[in-house]
C-alpha cells in the first residue's frame, strides 16, 4: 500500500470499516510500526518510534475521541506536555498569550481561559486542532472528525479545514461520510482491504462512484432505501408524560419530556449530542431512574423499571457504548449471544448452561447476520467493531422484542453493515415492534423514522411526522427554537 | 484444550524460572560445591514432597512415601481452599486480600462448634464445617457490604478486617471468653479441645496428618469450577467480573452476584480454618500463625484464577513446602519454598506486563499484513 500526501492539499481517505484507514494513519503517526515499507516526510525516510517522533516531524493527529483534560483551560490543554516555564515554574500567562496567538493566526475563535468542560463538542475539537498546530503540525490527520458533531458544527469544521489548507497546511481527513468528503476535499483516496484502490480528484467523482469503489464488486445496496411505507401504527407501547431524570453529572438531563411510541413504528430521536437522548434511552431500558414524571411501558409502570423487568416485558436494547454496555468483550461470541437471555432456552436448561443449544443458536445467528468470522468460540474482542455490532443486533432482535431501543446503531460501521442494520430495524418494525432510534446522524434518523422527536435540553422541542421533514426547521429545533412556526 | 494449555504456560514458565533463580541463589551462597549442594537440596525437597522413592525402591518401608505425600497433601488442601477463596472473588471482579482474616474466623467457629456442641460424628463434622463457612462468609460479607453500600474499596476493607480478625480472635476471644478450661491446674493456651466426633478422620492412620480435608478441598475446587463454568449463576458471576455495566444492562443483579461471590470466597477461606482446626490442631491454638490466607493470593494468581489451576498450583507448592523442611539437612533454610512461591508470583505478575507488550507488537502485524483476517479494532491511544 502506498500513498502520497501532497503539501497544501486536503486529502480524504475513505474506506469501509476494517479497510485499514486507521491502521495507515496510526503508522503515519508513529503508533504502529510498519512490518515492511517506509514512511518518508519531505523526501526523507523516517522511522517513527512513537507519536513524539511524528510530532517532531510536523505530523499532528486529532483522534475521534478527544484527548483533553476536561477540568483544565483551553490554554493549559494546548501547552500540556511542553509548558512554557519561567524560573522552572509554569508560566501560565505566556501560555495564554501563545495560544491566543496561534488561534488568531489560523482564525479560530476560542477563549484560551475557558475550561474545556464548558465548551461544546465542536469547540473541543477545535482545541484539539489548535493543540496540533501549536506543536508545529504541518500535516494534520483528522480521524472521523464529524462523527460527534451537529450538521452546523460539521459545516463549520469544513470551513476550518479549508482555511487551514489555504494557510499552507496539509489536512488528511478520514471519513465514512462521502457527501461530506466531496464537499471539502481536493483529492480522495479510497481504501479497501488494506490496499489503496483509487485516488481521484473530488471534483471528478460522485458519491455513488466512491461508494462503489469502497465496497468493491460485492452487489450490496449502498443507496438510500425507499421511504418506509405508511402502515398504520398499532397499540401504544410507551406513553410518558413529564419525564425528569438526572444525568451522570447529577444535573437534570430530562426536564419534562413527553413521548409516545406505538407498535409498528420507528420513532426517531434527533438532537445535538448531550440534550438528553442518552438518558431517555436509559430510562426506557431501566438503566436510569426517573426523578419525576410518569408513564407506562409495555403494560407496566415506567417508574421503578429495572433492566431485568424491562427485558421481561420485552424491551430490546442496542446501547451506544457497545464495549461497555452491550457486550463483555473478554467473553466468547456465544457467551455474548446468551447474555441477558442466559436463563432461557436454548441457552439454559434449569440451572445449567445448555452448551449445545447455545452453540447451535449462535451459529444460526452468525450465519443469518453474516458475521465474520462465524466462530462461536472466538473472544468477542477479536472481532472488528462492525461485526461486534452485528452480534449485538442479532442478539437483541432474536429475542423478538416488542420495544427496541437503539442508540447510535451504526456509528463507526461500514456501508455494508449500516445497510444491514437498517434493514433489520425496518424488519423489526414490519413485524410489529416499536423502535426508538436515537442517533446523532440526522440523515439516518430521517431515512428510517416514521416520526421524529427533536430533543433540546431534555425536552421535546419539535415533533415531525413523515413525510413532513423539513431539515432546516429540524435544525432550528435542535438548537432550541420553540414551536413558534408550528 | 490447546487453548487451556496455552493459558497455563506463563504460570508454568514463571514457576520454572523461579526454581532456577532459587537454585542459583543456593549455589552462589555456598563457599564451595554450590551447585552440588543446590542440586541435592532440590532433590531432598522433591523426595520430601512426593515421597522418597529411591529409598523406597531400595527396600525402605512404605512410610517413606506416605509420610511426605501426606504432609504435602495436607498443606495443599489448605492452599487450595484459600486460593479458591481469592479466585472466586477475582471472578466477580473483587480482590479478596482478606482470606487470612476469614480463615481465622472460620477456625474459631470450627473450634467452638467442635468443642461446645455434642453431636454424632456424621453430623458433627458437617456442622463444624458449616459453622466455619458461615463465619468466614460473614466476615467477607462485611467487606462486600461496605463496598456495595458505602463504596469502600474491598482491598482496603479486607486488609483492615484481617487485623480486626487477628486482634478480635487471638488477643481477646481465645485468651478471654473462649479460653479452654485447664484440667487439674495445668494451664493451656487456646480454646478447649474439640470432641473426637468433630475431628476430621486421618486418611493414613498415624503416619501423617493427612485427613479428610484434602479430598474435601479437591472436591471444592471441582465444585467451584463446575459452578463457574457450567451454571447460569456462575455465568452471571463471570459476566459481572468481566463487564459489570454490560451485566447490569443485561438484567443481571450485579450487587447480589458480587455479594454472593464474596460470601462464597469467605466461606472457602473459613473452611481452610476449619480444616486446620479439625484436622491438625484439634483446637484453636494460642495463636494461629499459619499465613495460608495470604498464600492464597499467590496460589490464585499462579493458578491463573482458575479453580483447577488453583488446585494444581496448591498441589505443587504444597509438595514444595512439605519438602522444604528436608532442605535443612543440607543447611539450606526451609523458607526457600516460600521464596520460590514469592518469585513465581512476581514473574506471573510480570507476565501481565510481558503479555501486554507482546499483544501490542502483535496488533501491528495483522492490521497491515493480512487485512482480510479479522483484525482487532485499532486502539484509540
Amino acid at each position: 500500500m502506498s500513498l502520497d500526501i501532497h503539501a497544501g492539499e486536503l486529502l480524504a481517505v475513505v474506506g469501509e470499516n476494517g479497510a485499514g484507514k486507521s491502521s495507515l494513519m496510526n503508522v503515519l503517526y508513529g503508533l504502529y510500526h510498519p512490518d515492511s515499507g517506509e514512511v518518508s516526510v519531505e523526501g526523507r525516510p523516517e522511522r517513527f518510534k512513537s507519536p513524539r517522533d511524528a510530532i517532531a516531524r510536523g505530523i499532528g493527529m486529532v483522534h475521534q475521541h478527544f484527548m483533553l483534560v476536561p477540568t483544565l483551560t483551553v490554554a493549559e490543554n494546548v501547552v500540556l506536555g511542553r509548558e512554557p516555564t519561567r524560573w522552572g515554574r509554569l508560566d501560565l500567562e505566556r501560555a495564554v498569550r501563545e495560544v491566543a496567538d496561534t488561534c488568531a493566526r489560523f482564525g479560530f475563535t476560542l477563549d484560551p481561559r475557558a475550561r474545556v468542560d464548558t465548551l461544546t463538542v465542536g469547540s473541543q475539537q477545535k482545541v484539539e486542532i489548535v493543540k496540533a498546530l501549536h506543536r508545529g503540525a504541518r500535516v494534520l490527520i483528522l480521524d472521523e472528525p464529524t462523527a460527534v458533531l451537529t450538521p452546523q458544527e460539521a459545516d463549520e469544521l469544513g470551513r476550518v479545514m479549508k482555511d487551514l489548507v489555504r494557510a499552507g497546511r496539509t489536512v488528511v481527513l478520514i471519513s465514512h461520510k462521502l457527501k461530506e468528503v466531496l464537499g471539502v476535499a481536493d483529492r480522495v483516496a479510497v481504501m479497501r482491504r488494506g490496499r489503496l484502490v483509487a485516488e481521484v480528484r473530488a471534483s471528478e467523482t460522485t458519491a455513488d462512484r466512491l461508494a462503489a469503489l469502497m465496497v468493491g464488486d460485492a452487489p450490496r445496496a449502498v443507496t438510500d432505501e425507499p421511504a418506509p411505507t405508511g402502515q398504520a401504527p398499532g397499540e401504544v407501547l410507551v406513553e410518558a408524560k413529564g419525564l425528569h431524570a438526572l444525568g451522570d453529572n447529577h444535573c437534570p438531563a430530562l426536564r419534562g419530556l413527553d413521548l409516545t411510541v406505538r407498535a409498528g413504528e420507528i420513532v426517531g430521536i434527533a438532537g445535538v449530542d448531550g440534550n438528553g437522548q442518552r438518558e431517555l434511552a436509559e430510562v426506557l431500558t431501566g438503566l436510569r431512574r426517573l426523578t419525576a414524571g410518569q408513564g407506562t411501558l409495555l403494560g407496566g409502570p415506567l417508574a421503578g423499571l429495572t433492566p431485568a423487568k424491562a427485558r421481561e416485558r420485552g424491551v430490546g436494547h442496542v446501547p451506544e457504548d457497545r464495549l461497555r454496555r452491550a457486550v463483555v468483550k473478554a467473553m466468547s461470541v456465544e457467551e455474548n449471544v446468551a447474555l441477558g437471555r442466559h436463563a432461557q432456552p436454548p441457552f439454559a436448561r434449569g440451572p445449567w448452561i445448555d452448551f449445545a443449544g447455545r452453540r447451535e443458536r449462535t451459529r444460526e445467528l452468525l450465519a443469518a447476520y453474516d458475521v465474520r468470522p462465524p466462530e462461536p468460540t472466538l473472544a468477542l474482542q477479536a472481532m472488528s467493531g462492525g461485526n461486534q455490532q452485528k452480534v449485538v443486533v442479532a442478539r437483541e432482535l432474536d429475542a423478538r422484542p416488542r420495544l427496541l431501543v437503539v442508540v447510535q446503531p451504526t456509528r463507526g460501521l461500514d456501508i455494508g453493515a449500516v445497510a444491514q442494520v437498517h434493514a433489520r430495524l425496518r424488519e423489526a418494525r414490519r413485524q410489529g415492534a416499536g423502535v426508538v432510534l436515537v442517533s446523532l446522524d440526522l440523515e439516518e434518523v430521517l431515512a428510517l423514522a416514521d416520526r421524529v422527536y427533536v430533543l433540546f435540553e431534555g425536552r421535546v422541542t419539535g415533533e415531525f411526522t413523515r413525510p413532513d421533514y423539513d431539515e432546516r426547521e429540524l435544525g432550528r429545533r435542535m438548537l432550541g427554537a420553540e414551536r413558534a412556526h408550528g | 484444550m490447546v487453548e487451556r494449555a496455552r493459558q497455563a504456560l506463563p504460570s508454568v514458565l514463571s514457576v520454572a524460572l523461579s526454581l532456577l533463580v532459587c537454585w542459583l541463589l543456593i549455589a552462589f551462597t555456598r563457599d564451595e560445591g554450590g551447585f552440588v549442594t543446590a542440586t541435592s537440596a532440590y532433590l531432598q525437597m522433591l523426595w520430601g514432597g512426593i515421597g522418597d522413592w529411591p529409598n523406597f525402591l531400595g527396600g525402605a518401608p512404605a512410610t517413606v512415601l506416605t509420610r511426605p505425600i501426606g504432609e504435602a497433601a495436607m498443606k495443599a488442601a489448605l492452599l487450595t481452599l484459600t486460593g479458591l477463596s481469592v479466585a472466586v472473588a477475582f471472578k466477580v471482579g473483587l480482590f479478596n486480600i482478606g482470606a487470612q482474616g476469614q480463615m481465622l474466623l472460620g477456625a474459631l467457629a470450627a473450634a467452638v462448634v467442635g468443642a461446645h456442641v455434642q453431636l454424632p460424628a456424621a453430623l458433627h463434622i458437617p456442622a463444624a464445617l458449616v459453622g466455619a463457612a458461615l463465619a468466614g462468609a460473614a466476615w467477607a460479607g462485611l467487606a462486600a457490604a461496605l463496598r456495595l453500600y458505602r463504596g469502600v474499596h474491598e482491598v482496603i476493607s479486607t486488609i483492615m478486617l484481617n487485623w480486626v480478625a487477628l486482634r478480635l480472635v487471638d488477643n481477646w476471644l481465645v485468651v478471654g471468653p473462649l479460653r479452654g478450661v485447664a484440667e487439674a491446674g495445668a494451664s493451656i493456651t487456646g480454646t478447649a479441645e474439640i470432641h473426637p466426633t468433630a475431628a476430621l478422620p486421618r486418611l493414613l492412620g498415624d503416619v501423617s496428618r493427612l485427613n479428610l480435608g484434602f479430598p474435601l478441598a479437591m472436591l471444592a475446587a471441582l465444585a467451584v469450577w463446575a459452578w463457574l463454568e457450567r451454571t447460569r449463576s456462575g455465568f452471571e458471576t463471570r459476566a459481572v467480573g468481566l463487564g459489570d455495566e454490560a451485566a447490569r444492562a443485561a438484567g443481571i443483579p450485579v450487587a447480589r452476584r458480587a455479594g454472593l461471590a464474596m460470601a462464597l470466597a469467605g466461606a472457602l477461606a473459613g473452611c481452610a480454618g476449619a480444616v486446620l482446626v479439625l484436622g491438625t490442631e484439634g483446637r484453636y491454638p494460642g495463636t494461629l500463625g499459619a499465613p495460608y490466607g495470604f498464600d492464597g493470593i499467590a496460589i490464585s494468581l499462579i493458578g491463573n484464577n482458575h479453580p483447577l489451576g488453583v488446585a494444581a498450583a496448591a498441589l505443587f507448592f504444597g509438595a514444595l513446602r512439605a519438602g522444604g523442611t528436608r532442605m535443612q539437612l543440607l543447611d539450606v533454610h526451609k523458607s526457600f519454598p516460600e521464596l520460590i512461591q514469592g518469585l513465581a508470583l512476581l514473574f506471573v505478575a510480570g507476565r501481565l506486563i510481558w503479555l501486554a507488550v507482546l499483544r501490542r507488537r502483535r496488533a501491528v502485524a495483522p492490521a497491515l499484513a493480512t487485512p482480510t483476517a479479522p483484525t482487532p479494532e485499532a486502539p484509540r491511544a
